[in-house]
């Protein structure tokens, strides 16, 4: 139990009989009546996301989960599967509860698997992934503009925006939560 | 905290210094007086949901305790039963106990405009043509602006009682809503948890998760006013007896200003000031001293007038069309 005050991005949560993942906290003083703490958080049973508002001093029950280094192997329609790189132990967790993140795992790498009472949850994001070009035009030339952007195609078939000077071939750092590019590796 | 110069985001920068600049040229040319105030009070207006910040002036063995102002009300008020007439402060505030967020900062810019002779639903008209008027400083266009992909028309403003909001967004009636067991009754229904709340803090938590997102949302900003008396704060209640004549007005669904027609009332006032006062107390907020010198102000004669206090740079980051506060300021912390 901790009070809804001290809430951290990332943190797992219960509500509702179900296990919740915090998206976003945002302590909140309208001035009016109790400060509160504005979240957003994800289900780990249905992957569908809500905001909810807790009064900053409401008991949240909070839960520990722990997370398990495996390989991501590859996904179907509608899983991912991963291995425990240990007990060699394969197991699956759907796509929707994934989210929009999987477009950025290459096959064969390493993930962190969260795990409660011995089930998967999910995957816990890393905080970048290192992709190769396979697809981008060329920069046409005397094209200046600094913050111009152009689509690119990374090895795992994800389209990201990338600067004008981003080459087929070239190694880019991508924030797979936002999607964003983030350098040049 | 590390701190981080941010002037590659310069261009929003200066459109914010557009908005200052158009806020200070509107106020002007309509008459009123710009207030050049201090931050650090020795005593302060008693507020219970609100933290501030403490320090201490020293000079050889002498010590006085400071507070660093959350509003500059205490000093305009004086200066209003003074006869200073129209006026507003542009200038910093400081409120304690929230975090750096990309809606609020502990140290933000207020501006409080204050008209004599006219009430709430005067500003509110004075507002709209104050948006106008930024607008068409900043874009060109004092009709529409767009605020992260949504087109937002400023002709108008999209109008609710706080009652008719409940109703509308959280299914709560009026007689309910003003009924403070009823209310927890139904809060308990909802779900929410309302064992050792108060009535104002599940009144802040439903508004908060039901109501406010979608204030401003429907393509003009929203005038949410007629608050419970139980959020009157400094404002003069109606004569319905149960709601007070404050307005607070959003803009997709951010928060950006609270006016009140002012209690003149010194008796009221006192009575108000002790309530909060006490509830800072059970709360365990910073201790101050109150201003009583406010309420003497008042019963010296303080004349009717509306007052509004506006977050400049929430104003800000509609106009400069950035998702957050930091992404405005020269300086942040992290």
């Amino acid at each position: 139990m901790t009070a809804a005050g001290n809430l951290k991005r990332g943190e797992f949560i219960l509500y509702q009989n179900d296990i919740w993942q915090l998206l976003k906290t945002e302590f909140y003083s309208p001035g009016k009546g109790a400060a509160l703490m504005r979240t957003k958080m994800r289900s780990v049973s249905s992957g569908k996301a809500m905001d909810y508002t807790y009064k900053s001093q409401e008991d949240v029950e909070t839960v520990q989960v722990s997370s398990i280094e495996m390989q991501y192997l590859y996904k179907d329609a509608e899983h991912a599967f991963f291995m425990d790189q240990h007990t060699y132990e394969q197991i699956s967790i759907p796509l929707d509860i994934i989210g929009d993140i999987i477009a950025f795992f290459k096959e064969g790498e390493a993930m962190f698997v969260y795990i409660y009472n011995d089930k998967p949850l999910s995957i816990r994001p890393p905080a970048s992934v290192k992709l190769k070009i396979i697809q981008a035009e060329d920069a046409a030339k005397g094209d200046t503009v600094s913050n111009a952007k152009k689509e690119a195609i990374v090895e795992t078939g994800a389209k990201v925006l990338v600067p004008l000077f981003i080459k087929v071939g070239e190694t880019i750092s991508i924030n797979p939560e936002t999607g964003e590019y983030t350098g040049r590796v | 905290m590390i701190i981080k110069s941010n002037y590659s985001k310069g261009g929003s920068y200066k459109t914010y210094l557009k908005v200052v600049q158009s806020i200070r040229s509107y106020l002007n040319e309509n008459g009123y007086l710009e207030l050049d105030l201090p931050v650090l009070s020795p005593a302060l207006i008693p507020e219970a949901y609100l933290e501030i910040f403490k320090t201490e002036f020293t000079y050889m063995d002498k010590k006085q305790d400071l507070f660093l102002t959350p509003s500059p009300e205490l000093f305009i008020k004086r200066l209003l039963a003074q006869g200073i007439g129209d006026c507003y402060y542009l200038g910093k505030s400081f409120r304690n106990s929230e975090p750096h967020s990309p809606r609020h900062q502990p140290e933000f810019t207020m501006l409080e405009w204050y008209k004599v002779g006219e009430d709430y639903m005067y500003m509110a008209d004075q507002v709209l043509k104050l948006l106008q008027h930024i607008a068409r400083a900043t874009s060109g266009d004092g009709a529409q602006i767009t605020y992260q992909g949504s087109q937002i028309s400023l002709s108008k403003w999209e109008r609710f009682t706080v009652a008719e909001a409940f109703e509308t967004y959280a299914s709560i009636k009026p007689n309910i809503l003003l009924d403070e067991s009823a209310f927890i009754n139904i809060a308990k229904d909802k779900g929410y948890k309302t064992e050792s709340f108060t009535y104002e803090d599940l009144w802040s938590q439903i508004y908060t998760q039901e109501v406010e997102p979608h204030m401003g949302m429907n393509g003009y900003p929203t005038l949410l006013y007629d608050y419970p008396v139980q959020f009157a704060a400094l404002s003069k209640p109606n004569n319905d007896g149960v709601t007070a004549e404050r307005f607070e007005f959003y803009i997709a669904g951010l928060e950006l200003g609270n006016c009140y027609t002012e209690l003149t009332d010194p008796v009221l006032q006192k009575a108000r000031f002790k309530a909060e006062d006490k509830g800072r107390k059970t709360s365990g907020k910073i201790g101050h001293p109150v201003d009583w010198g406010f309420i003497e102000s008042m019963e010296a004669g303080m004349p009717d007038s509306t007052g509004i206090a506006i977050g400049v740079e929430r104003i800000g980051m509609i106009f400069a069309d950035v998702p957050a506060i930091q992404d405005l300021s020269l300086i942040t912390f992290s």
